[in-house]
């Protein structure tokens, strides 16, 4: 059987764990199990071959792998992550059977693009304790438990950023990395302006369209560039939800690279079974084998395109273009 | 563009030519004649429409039966009256270019008569989806002589530097943008043009019974045309749930397939819509080609149509909550207060009057 060790041993072909991971989750996962019977793929050939679950399955069951009794699991799973959203709105929730095991893949996901010995960790995003559900805030405060000065930190929301705080951090002889959405960052720079020493990076977690009007991503990253006064081989960004364990990220430039144990492939929206050519738009789909005890084969609802060292650029919500009734459209009509 | 000559005739002349009751009847005559079995023109049209396979003979047949009965009906005259079309009152002169598009046959018909009711110059850009219909019946309006412009292109380059007054489309969110750059880069409306832009997508049936005659109307209402028309019924809400009836619906729908099999095979990404409905347990009834499944969310994909259990409040709650994408709620006769009703029998075989988006074409031109 597979166990999360082999998830993260290189000496193994994505592929070879990727296949062993789809058995083991449609022989135990219920709903992936019922899935993919429906569409008659019980022994796929290669990668591409294995059906990606859509992502709202998470709203709409649970999603657990468990070769022992799944409610039982879950109702002992103490730890869950939700998605964000308002009140009546139905959201994502991800039970989290094996704490050990995304923490792992947070801190092993990080080392792959950045020296974390290097970092001080600063979070401008709300605190863990009002947010126990949040992925994204429990990974933050791994990074933050994780970093050893005793300088990593959430930041007071609303707060301007401490000049003498960065003063020490240098004396630390430390970077600062400082993560937040879109919108907060944008926030600071309006009220408290900050330029930052030069050798910072900012890791933006998304969620622009939250911010007073929809700004593209090189307008974000000029903007942050711009106040906090560095490069924008500065501006980073991370991609992750709640639905996936692990994380890709994109270093000064617009292209998500992937951590090792998960891979992107961009699906044909019409056949989500088939891959879009390099270069055309489709859907995202994610294999994410860090998501080995709920489902590591997702179809995401988001708009993308990949180029050819497996790089991607997320290009906002998908959106059927072809929405039923009378529709006039040029290419078509 | 096919706008090539015309014999000029007199429109509306108070000097004591023609007048808009002569418009109507000389067009009633047209439509008449263009709808007569007999007629070669149109028979060329269906058989080329069906030996490209763009729609099937069956569903190409039932829309024209509907007009034939509308014309019979006393439609135009009767829509004339609703629209308060008038010799004072008209379009005369005004230049309008519609975008017709193809999902259905003959989809563009009632907008192209409306606007030759209304006295305008109509400029249409045919669906290359359906290009042999409506072009046979614009045909035979050149063809009587009428005193207006009739020009009709499959390519939307014709219409450059046409400076049209009116521009009407059905489109939605992400299309409107693209037609309208286009427009305005062919200088096809003039700067300033009014646009009609439909955005209707679908229908909505409430069920209070169920009974043979619900049945069969539902199954038309949710198949004719592989359910691709804005008038089709995508959303069912019904106090019954889907489970309870699913049987019976689905002999219902094999049997409205034999007489009309389905022209067109769904995408794959249906059966992907089974495959996750099976995941995670949704109620569903699954037909291979035709998808019927519990779901509130607004029905986005083709050949797929969403069940509700609910009462009328149910019904208000929707008609809010997707908005201006639905054209029409249907009942079995039940009134539902605070909404506009059709008769569910009446989905596919609405009267030439009907109004797309609400909005009534002729009234909107004149």
């Amino acid at each position: 059987m597979i166990t999360p060790d082999h998830i993260f041993d290189e000496r193994l072909s994505f592929e070879q764990k990727a296949l062993q991971v789809f058995e083991h989750q449609r022989l135990n996962n219920p709903v992936y199990n019922r899935f993919t019977n429906a569409l008659d793929i019980k022994d796929p050939a290669s990668l591409s071959d294995i059906p990606l679950l859509p992502i709202e399955a998470f709203k709409d069951a649970k999603i657990v792998t468990s070769s022992n009794n799944s409610t039982l699991n879950t109702q002992h799973s103490t730890l869950y992550f939700q998605s964000s959203g308002t009140s009546g709105m139905a959201r994502s929730r991800h039970y989290i059977q094996d704490p050990d095991l995304y923490r792992k893949s947070i801190l092993k996901g990080m080392q792959t693009f950045y020296d974390l010995e290097e970092y001080v960790i600063w979070a401008y995003t709300p605190g863990y304790s009002s947010n126990p559900h949040s992925s994204l805030i429990w990974m933050l405060k791994t990074l933050i438990e994780k970093e050893e000065s005793g300088l990593s930190k959430f930041l007071e929301l609303g707060e301007p950023i401490s000049k003498s705080e960065l003063l020490e951090i240098r004396r630390s002889g430390k970077k600062l990395m400082l993560f937040g959405a879109a919108f907060g960052l944008l926030d600071i720079l309006d009220k408290y302006p900050i330029q930052l020493p030069e050798d910072s990076v900012i890791l933006e977690t998304g969620g622009m369209k939250t911010h007073r009007r929809e700004i593209t991503k090189e307008q974000l990253h000029e903007k942050l560039a711009e106040g906090f006064g560095l490069a924008e081989t500065q501006i980073h960004s991370e991609y992750g939800m709640t639905e996936l364990l692990s994380q890709a990220y994109a270093q000064g430039s617009l292209w998500f690279q992937c951590v090792p144990w998960m891979k992107v492939s961009i699906r044909d929206p019409k056949y989500p079974i088939k891959e879009k050519p390099l270069g055309e738009e489709g859907l995202i789909g994610v294999v994410d084998l860090a998501n080995l005890n709920s489902c590591s084969f997702i179809l995401i609802g988001d708009k993308g395109i990949q180029r050819e060292d497996g790089a991607f650029q997320v290009l906002g919500r998908w959106n059927p273009q072809n929405l039923r009734g009378c529709n006039f459209l040029i290419e078509q009509d | 563009m096919e706008s090539t000559e015309f014999t000029r005739l007199q429109f509306l002349d108070r000097a004591g030519l023609n007048t808009i009751k002569t418009h109507i009847d000389n067009l009633t005559k047209v439509i008449i004649k263009w709808l007569d079995p007999g007629n070669p023109n149109l028979q060329t049209a269906i058989r080329k429409t069906v030996s490209e396979d763009l729609f099937s003979e069956q569903d190409i047949r039932h829309q024209l039966s509907v007009l034939r009965k509308n014309a019979d009906n006393g439609d135009i005259r009767e829509w004339v009256n609703r629209a308060g079309l008038s010799d004072q009152q008209n379009a005369k002169g005004k230049k309008v270019l519609c975008l017709h598009a193809g999902n259905l046959p003959l989809v563009g018909f009632q907008t192209a008569l409306g606007v030759i009711l209304s006295g305008a110059d109509y400029y249409g850009k045919i669906s290359r989806k359906d290009p042999y219909l409506l072009p046979s019946f614009l045909d035979e309006v050149k063809r009587s002589g009428i005193d207006q412009n009739i020009s009709f292109s499959t390519d939307i380059d014709s219409f450059k530097d046409l400076k049209a007054d009116k521009a009407i489309f059905a489109g939605s969110e992400e299309s409107v943008s693209d037609v309208k750059a286009e427009i305005k880069r062919l200088k096809a409306a003039k700067r300033g043009a009014d646009y009609i832009i439909r955005t209707a997508k679908f229908s909505i049936a409430y069920l209070s019974d169920w009974n043979k005659q619900v049945k069969e109307e539902l199954v038309e209402a949710m198949l004719r045309y592989g359910g691709k028309g804005c008038r089709s019924v995508a959303v069912v809400v019904a106090p019954f749930g889907l489970n309870e009836i699913r049987e019976d619906l689905k002999q219902a729908i094999n049997s409205c397939w034999k007489r009309n099999p389905q022209h067109q095979e769904p995408t794959p990404d249906l059966k992907y819509q089974y495959a996750y409905n099976e995941g995670i347990q949704r109620n569903q009834l699954w037909m291979d080609d035709f998808l019927i499944q519990n779901s509130e969310e607004l029905p986005e994909t083709d050949f797929t149509v969403n069940w509700i259990k609910g009462n009328k409040d149910k019904i208000r709650d929707l008609r809010v909550s997707f908005g201006q994408k639905v054209q029409s709620v249907y009942t079995c006769e039940e009134v539902i207060e605070g909404i506009d009703t059709e008769p569910l029998g009446m989905a596919q075989s609405p009267p030439l009057y009907w109004k797309p988006d609400g909005m009534d074409v002729i009234k909107n031109l004149i």
